[in-house]
């Protein structure tokens, strides 16, 4: 064990959970530093979660100015318009999270996220970006990875009722018990750019839908300029006509992307709390199990759909780094 | 073969259960005699992973039927193309559920697609434009798409604006958003769920109405862990009600939500708090809770009123839920988990082979004593002569064991200095650690053997050794500080500040006379063999009475040495207090025990953690669990939803693994043609006698034997006398035997009858209502 011991304080706090995952884990958690990018519903989930987990720090990047319409299912602007009157999204959700927990440092850093230079990544163990366009999703993805140090990304979107989150761990080595085993594993993951450009056809068979239906719509928003969720029914022939083509190219049946499931995304712009909820604890943990080396990380996508209620984890990786 | 205990890790194949084979050649070895102790070793080594894919299969797949109608994209691009030209023309949206302007609508969508003559519709589907107009306003409505039906049913309508701006758009029809405004609904629990729960609530606009309330309750306080992921509370609220602290935060979040916070146990001590009102006017009960016991009793009220029960619980990484829908489902308490193992006593007592067991003992001196003998001694005080009466009333072991305790507690070890307290701790140690294990040790030696012949200490059993007391050890040291504090603190003595200071302490321990320990024959222990029989109560006999006389008048005499007034202080265990020395005492205990057997050490917090029965608790799972009931919670609201729209989750997010099933439908009981589930109940009215009770079910082919009313019997054919209770009203009956009065409100009592078919096969049939107004 490296490191210096928990302070009283700690242990007591944090009593119940390193119950779960150990005093080791918990010192990990307490010294690592986390990125946020986009405060939605989900985001502001999995910022609670990892703040009550008792994470070093926790930095919120979104400059958006608080509407009314970000109350909907973002718990941490509270409704009164005192508190969140002509403030940054990121600024609201810092003032609340802070109370979550002290022994947490939350700060707001502002500016744009793709302008941000690779030396600014380093300073974090992961980082999580939501509501931004596939270009800069890519973009910050590349940066992580050039640094010497792995930095994990993760990618989540929630529209309406459903969510997609995506991971990339790069090299990952981990430990995990079997029985009474202790066995070290490894995965490569593959970058956000290289899952997506994996050939569909290449890809197992029963691959879930969504997964088609996301880079349906993600391509239609990044061709269009558009930022994620801002589409309406309207845009449905567009996105019809790119689903043909790009079925054309990847050479699967257009009925694997059905149109009734392509209409709830264009149009479920708006978060559900209880998705929130879920996607939320799901990739808080998966944060916890990427810095704490305890527990088998996800790879790479997980899709879940409160249509049908089933979570689904989908690897989609090149040749080389399919395990 | 000696050979073996050179300590080296070895490799071994074929293991069974009770054998595995060494994979080496030991011709040369020299011959197996008895005994030696395996410990596994992990050899860390690099496995490719293999992802874990939980596909799982779809239960259900209900919504594609529904979902058919909407697969048409060229009737809805006449649709947003009919809605222009209605903009255009009229200058606005069409009016929600305006059927004036539906019609409009129609009929502008209906000349489109002559318009488009071959490259129109063949059916303009009127239900589905009317639908469409209706919800034109709103942007469509993503959450109705989870239910289906709904869709068909409901079209979503921008919301009328009396709520906060949180909810002014709405995301729901306009149906069961009211529904959920103006739900009823009970939480029960405010831990970690329970936080969780009401934050979700409070988004959703749950019980946000004029009609709706929510009514959350837990009698606990807020202490420090709970913050770690009880999100709702902070530093300042330690110490506050956990419903109170949770109800304003919510409020917070929506400032709509109409909620009250109590702070009563739910359970049948209350009922006059949660009353037959109170359940009967919820609409729906979410549990919250942290114990089995507690949403059995739930489950037993839910199932009364029929009322849905959404049920969830994590433990670590894992959760569940599960839906209880009346009618739909089984209960809550139909499946049961089997109950825990526990280690027999005798394994506790003398042969522990884990440091589970170690502890177990651990935890159970602790209470003997530090709580159990100081609370009887003050029993004592408190009203001698009456103490004295229930013992010689009793005269058993179990009276005359007491009384040993606490003339032991007040003569030979009183305590009325704080070196007093040293030396008693020393010489619990030495009874605990060195005695004891001589005694044993001395009753079955190392090569004892059973009455079979076989060597008495075999595997799981462990050989223990006495400790050699030395004030260098510091975890000798650490278990006489532990154990002096506690016990000055139950005799109320000054701890001074000297203690602390291990020279200090360790001169006052070398002060302490030992005297030397000779083991005695034919001392009893019990072994597995002789558990069974010492389960059995030992009966009092003459012997008995005459020592507990002996016992009370020694006692006497202690008491009026005592200082008036003297009471003890009894410790109850508490295992989050740090600075308490409860648990450095236990883990002192459990550790210098398995040092006797050769068991592997553990550390206070682990410690804590098996001795506290501890459930382990993180933010993210239940999370989880609560937003997947937050959706089921949707479906309850929305109403008319069947049993394969449910599910039921399991999930464990360390693995991860999500799994999702239909709710297990209740099991259907079937006589003659009838056939019911433990959600129905029968009704017979008109204030019927017993025996008209009997001739009702003799009717239906049950012959009633036995009729009970709560824990009352009323009836039972095997006893004779009850016959003259034949032609008694049931509810007479009821009125006599259970000594009270039924509530004026109360128009019925429900009883449970024991039947039988004419083939005599016992018949569980629903509870009887019966009505006698």
């Amino acid at each position: 064990m490296d490191g210096e011991e928990l302070t009283e304080q700690e242990t007591a706090l944090y009593d119940r959970q390193i119950r779960v995952w150990g005093a080791d884990a918990q010192r990990r958690l307490s010294k690592s530093h986390i990125l946020v990018c986009g405060m939605k519903g989900t985001v502001a989930e999995f910022c609670k979660n990892i703040v009550l987990a008792g994470v070093g720090s926790v930095t919120l990047v979104d400059d958006r100015i608080v509407a009314d319409e970000s109350l909907s299912a973002n718990f941490l602007i509270l409704p009164h318009e005192n508190h969140y009157n002509g403030k940054t999204l990121a600024e609201v959700c810092c003032d609340s999270l802070k109370e979550f927990n002290h022994m947490v440092h939350v700060a707001v850093e502002t500016g744009d996220i793709s302008t941000f230079g690779v030396e600014f990544f380093e300073k974090f163990d992961a980082v999580i970006i939501s509501c931004c366009s596939l270009g800069k999703k890519k973009l910050i993805n590349r940066k992580c990875r050039k640094l010497s140090k792995r930095v994990a990304f993760y990618t989540v979107e929630c529209r309406g009722s459903c969510g997609e989150m995506f991971v990339d761990l790069l090299d990952y080595k981990y430990s995990k018990k079997k029985l009474e085993e202790t066995i070290e594993c490894q995965i490569e993951y593959p970058s956000f750019e290289e899952a997506i450009s994996v050939p569909w056809r290449a890809l197992p068979r029963r691959v879930s839908k969504l997964y088609f239906a996301m880079r349906v719509i993600e391509q239609f928003e990044d061709v269009e300029g558009r930022n994620p969720g801002e589409t309406t029914i309207a845009d449905l022939p567009g996105v019809l006509k790119l689903r043909k083509e790009l079925c054309e190219t990847n050479s699967l049946d257009e009925s694997q992307i059905p149109d009734a499931l392509l209409e709830r995304l264009l149009t479920d712009t708006r978060e559900f709390p209880p998705v929130c909820a879920i996607i939320g604890g799901i990739l808080g943990q998966e944060v916890i199990k990427a810095i704490s080396g305890k527990g088998d990380p996800l790879k790479n996508f997980f899709f879940f759909d409160a249509m049908d209620g089933k979570g689904l984890i989908e690897d989609i990786s090149g040749p080389s780094t399919r395990s | 073969m000696k050979e073996l205990n050179d300590g080296k890790p070895r490799k071994i194949k074929s293991v069974r259960p009770y054998s595995f084979t060494l994979e080496e050649d030991t011709t040369n070895f020299g011959t197996y005699v008895k005994g030696g102790i395996v410990t596994q070793v992990k050899q860390p080594r690099v496995l490719n992973f293999k992802p874990l894919r939980a596909a799982l299969k779809d239960p259900g797949d209900f919504l594609l039927s529904d979902f058919s109608k909407f697969d048409r994209p060229p009737l809805l691009h006449i649709a947003f193309q009919a809605l222009d030209r209605f903009i255009c023309e009229i200058g606005r949206f069409p009016v929600a559920r305006s059927e004036e302007d539906a019609q409009k609508f129609i009929s502008i969508a209906g000349n489109i697609n002559e318009c488009l003559g071959e490259g129109g519709v063949e059916d303009i589907n009127p239900k589905l434009l009317t639908h469409f107009a209706f919800g034109a306003r709103a942007v469509l409505n993503p959450m109705a798409a989870m239910f289906g039906g709904i869709v068909g049913q409901e079209v979503v309508k921008a919301c009328s604006g009396k709520f906060h701006p949180l909810f002014q758009i709405s995301v729901f029809g306009s149906k069961l958003q009211k529904n959920l405004e103006d739900a009823k609904v009970f939480i029960v629990g405010s831990g970690a769920l329970g936080c969780e729960f009401l934050k979700n609530v409070a988004l959703m606009g749950v019980s946000c109405g004029s009609q709706g309330k929510l009514t959350i309750t837990d009698d606990d306080v807020i202490e420090k862990s709970n913050l770690s992921r009880q999100f709702l509370f902070r530093d300042w609220n330690i110490g506050q009600a956990k419903s109170t602290v949770a109800a304003s935060a919510a409020v917070s979040i929506n400032p709509q939500l109409k909620i009250e916070a109590l702070q009563n146990r739910v359970g049948p001590e209350t009922e006059f708090v949660f009353n037959d009102d109170f359940w009967e006017n919820l609409t729906v009960v979410i549990n919250a809770l942290d114990n089995v016991d507690a949403r059995l009793y739930v489950d037993q009220r839910c199932l009364y009123f029929q009322k849905p029960l959404l049920e969830s619980g994590t433990l670590g990484a894992k959760c569940n839920t599960q839906m209880v829908i009346p009618h739909l489902t089984e209960n809550y308490g139909a499946s049961r988990d089997p109950p825990e193992k526990q280690a027999p006593m005798c394994t506790v007592h003398s042969f522990p082979h884990n440091i589970d067991h170690c502890l177990t003992w651990a935890r159970s001196e602790f209470e003997g004593l530090l709580e159990k003998t100081p609370a009887e001694v003050n029993a004592y005080l408190s009203n001698p002569s009456e103490y004295a009466t229930a013992m010689r009333n009793a005269a058993d072991a179990q009276a005359k064991d007491n009384l040993e305790r606490i003339l032991q507690c007040l003569e030979q070890e009183k305590c009325e200095t704080f070196q007093d307290c040293v030396t008693w701790a020393r010489l619990r140690f030495e009874d605990y650690f060195v005695n004891r294990v001589k005694q044993l040790t001395f009753t079955f030696p190392e090569d004892a053997t059973t009455s079979t012949g076989a060597p008495f200490w075999s595997a799981p059993k462990r050989f223990p050794r006495p400790l050699q007391f030395s004030t260098t050890d510091p975890s000798h040291l650490q278990f006489i500080m532990a154990a002096s504090i506690l016990r000055a603190e139950t005799f109320g003595i000054p701890v001074p500040d000297w203690v602390k200071n291990t020279k200090m302490l360790a001169k006052a321990v070398e002060k302490v006379i030992v005297p030397d320990f000779q083991p005695k024959e034919g001392v009893k222990i019990e072994t597995i063999e002789t558990d069974e029989r010492a389960t059995s109560l030992s009966t009092g006999s003459v012997d008995d009475a005459a020592v507990i006389n002996e016992l009370l008048f020694k006692l006497e005499r202690c008491r009026n040495n005592l200082p008036s007034g003297f009471r003890m202080k009894p410790i109850q265990f508490e295992k989050d207090d740090d600075t308490n020395y409860h648990m450095d005492l236990i883990a002192g205990l459990a550790n210098m025990r398995a040092r006797n057997y050769s068991i592997p050490e553990v550390d206070k917090l682990k410690a804590k953690f098996i001795a506290g029965r501890i459930i382990p608790a993180i933010a993210t799972s239940t999370a989880m669990a609560t937003g997947l009931v937050c959706l089921e919670l949707y479906k309850v609201l929305d109403g008319a939803h069947k049993v394969e729209d449910y599910r039921n989750t399991f999930a464990n997010l360390a693995l991860p693994l999500f799994s999702m099933a239909e709710p297990v439908p209740p099991k259907v009981m079937k006589h003659r043609d009838m056939s019911w589930t433990v959600w129905d109940r029968w009704i017979l009215r008109g204030n019927p006698t017993v025996r008209e009770l009997i001739q009702w079910l003799k009717d239906k082919g049950l012959n009633a034997y036995s009729i009970s009313y709560g824990s009352c019997l009323l009836f039972n054919n095997v006893f004779p006398r009850h016959k003259e209770r034949l032609d008694k009203k049931v509810v007479d009956v009821a009125r006599e035997i259970a000594k009270e009065d039924l509530p004026p409100y109360r128009s019925h009592l429900d009883v449970v009858v024991a039947c039988e078919d004419d083939e005599d096969n016992d018949i569980n049939i629903p509870q009887i209502s019966i009505y006698y107004r």
